[in-house]
């Protein structure tokens, strides 16, 4: 028998996290090729959603606040045609929604600037792919090596989900 | 040499989600020749493993101090988590195990800092207990929620008791003593154990000298004298753990409260020095040897804490001659029995006959039974008259055979500790 999941009291917004992944979003709403202003309006519903699911007081519909974020962004990116800074925003908005993810109203204040080091880890990798894609040549051959890349990157994954230990650096036992 | 207990990394559900939806965005960036979808992708692809790689490589030590306090039905489990040095302890997460026995009253408190982790669950005992309170699982998750790594500690679990407050008294109560002390003796014995003690209905099996002629010729039925057996001023509290007809929950309930008044009986006595054996019978006797001292208590505690329920019922001869075995006779015992059934109101006739003066404190079943009734009021006012009815005869029943006390208000054993300063006061037949 566990602590309670109900939480009784409701978990304030935190508004500096929120309003970043509600700007890139929107942002990327306006970019995407949604025609009426209907990438805005897909932003704002997807952002208030998440904001209201997070504050829930049941906990385990509180769980399910990321989904409609990042729903929302990935419905705008797919959509979003290419174009100068389309793709840095699309990735900003990654970049958001993972700082979102960190300042958890229901966990101690600060998360997002304790999670600061492990975000810096996608940006990098972000902007080393940006200023790949602006400034070296596009041609077919690159975009197989892209390809071939990115499918070894996906194995990468795939492989360390699958083995948490290689993280793991215990010390030997005898 | 044994290491530090392996704790892996574990994923959380939000990594694979995660990761599910970049390969996703990954695969429409390919198809569709747009590189957009893979720009979003690639933070969602790598926050995993960025985390898994700038977190904790290894279970993360903290220390962790415990301490129960509160009184009576109150029960507040407080605790300190202290994370090592490098270690943000507002990201540890504790999980707190409440034992079935006790309730929670309100929400646990957490109050965090940079350095350590304070909480408070606020719980209460609604009926008398002893309760293990495993030592909380203190878990290294990271910010975003994405993985997670148990703690190691170095902790030990406590013990909670909550017990009625008169037994804390009866320990000043002196068990009669008939053993005579070295350089003792008795001015008049009579009859084959010792003085006489009062008369009773007689057995089949009592020896036509032991029938008291008289007094059965003056009352028209079979009566007998009863003597005093040799007693000393040890106590041998014996609890009844087989299973009865009233089903596993209620059982359960109730051998948690007698577990609980015994250790209060236990503990009282120790602290004037008595001697004090403890016996769990339930399929086989468990016994913890007469002994005092405080390492005593702790032996006695262990074994309660630890003691359960048996699934077989076993006859009650077993429990008097493995009592036999292990205590001398003549020893004051108190058996805690709910005398649910015919098994349960043989275990004192079979004692006695062992050589052990039985005293029986019998946990009522009504209380709990009625709270879980599912009858409607007039119905459960019927159901609860005849339980009663049943109640009382088979307390009367056990009267026959040794002084029984019935305990329906779990809070109080203010009968008991009356009935132990004066002993003499018993029925006849």
């Amino acid at each position: 028998m566990t602590t309670p999941v109900r939480r009784s009291a409701i978990p304030p917004v935190r508004l500096m996290s929120l309003s970043l992944l509600f700007v890139s979003a929107a942002a990327l709403g306006y970019l995407s090729g949604f025609p009426d202003g209907l990438g805005l309006l897909v932003a704002i519903a997807a952002v208030l959603l998440a904001a209201v699911l997070r504050v829930s007081s049941d906990h385990d519909l509180a769980a399910y606040a990321p989904v409609p974020a990042l729903a929302g962004i990935a419905v705008e990116a797919a959509a979003a045609p290419v174009g100068f800074g389309t793709e840095l925003l699309a990735g900003f908005a990654g970049l958001c929604f993972l700082a979102w993810l960190a300042d958890d109203p229901a966990r101690p204040v600060g998360g997002d600037l304790r999670a600061l080091p492990t975000i810096m880890l996608p940006a990098l990798a972000l902007g080393i792919a940006w200023s790949s894609a602006l400034f070296l040549p596009a041609g077919a051959v690159p975009l197989g090596v892209a390809g071939g890349l990115l499918a070894l990157t996906l194995a990468a994954v795939a492989f360390l989900v699958g083995s948490p230990s290689v993280f793991d650096r215990e010390e030997a036992r005898s | 040499m044994r290491g530090p207990p392996f704790r892996p990394l574990r994923w959380r559900p939000l990594a694979p989600f995660l990761l599910a939806v970049g390969a996703a965005l990954l695969f429409a960036a390919v198809l569709t020749r747009n590189p957009v979808p893979l720009f979003l992708g690639l933070p969602l692809l790598l926050a995993p493993v960025a985390v898994g790689v700038a977190g904790p490589r290894s279970a993360p030590p903290v220390r962790i101090d415990l301490a129960v306090r509160g009184s009576s039905e109150e029960v507040r489990f407080e605790g300190i988590v202290a994370s090592a040095p490098g270690l943000d302890a507002r990201d540890l997460v504790v999980e707190i195990a409440r034992p079935a026995s006790l309730r929670e009253a309100a929400e646990t408190e957490f109050d965090r800092s940079s350095t350590e982790l304070r909480f408070r669950a606020n719980w209460t005992a609604p009926e008398p207990t002893i309760a293990e309170v495993s030592v909380p699982t203190v878990l290294w998750r990271d910010p975003m929620g994405l993985v997670e790594r148990e703690a190691v500690s170095t902790a030990a679990p406590l013990v909670v008791t909550r017990y009625p407050p008169e037994l804390l008294r009866i320990g000043a109560v002196h068990l009669e003593r008939t053993t005579p002390l070295p350089g003792e003796t008795h001015s008049r014995r009579v009859g084959e154990s010792g003085e006489f003690h009062g008369i009773r209905l007689a057995r089949p099996d009592d020896p036509p000298r032991q029938i008291n002629w008289r007094a059965t010729a003056r009352a028209g039925r079979p009566l007998a004298n009863e003597y005093d057996l040799d007693k000393t001023g040890d106590l041998l509290v014996l609890l009844d753990a087989r299973p009865t007809p009233l089903g596993r929950v209620i059982d359960e309930r109730l051998f948690s409260i007698v577990r609980a008044a015994a250790l209060g009986l236990s503990d009282s006595f120790l602290t004037v020095k008595a001697r004090v054996g403890l016996g769990v019978f339930g399929e086989f006797l468990d016994v913890v040897p007469l002994a005092t001292g405080r390492t005593h208590r702790i032996r006695i505690e262990a074994a309660l804490t630890q003691a359960h329920l048996a699934t077989v019922a076993a006859p009650a001869e077993r429990c008097a001659v493995a009592a036999r075995r292990s205590f001398p006779p003549g020893l004051t015992t108190v058996v805690f029995s709910n005398l649910a059934d015919d098994e349960s109101n043989d275990l004192s006739p079979y004692l006695r006959r062992r050589g052990f003066p039985v005293v029986v404190l019998s946990p009522s079943p009504l209380p709990i039974a009625a709270g879980m009734s599912r009858l409607s009021r007039k119905d459960e006012e019927l159901a609860a008259r005849i339980a009663r009815l049943v109640r009382r005869n088979r307390v009367a029943r056990a009267w026959q055979e040794a002084p029984t006390i019935d305990w329906d208000d779990y809070w109080s054993l203010g009968q008991f500790v009356d009935f132990v300063r004066r002993p003499r006061i018993r029925r006849a037949g």
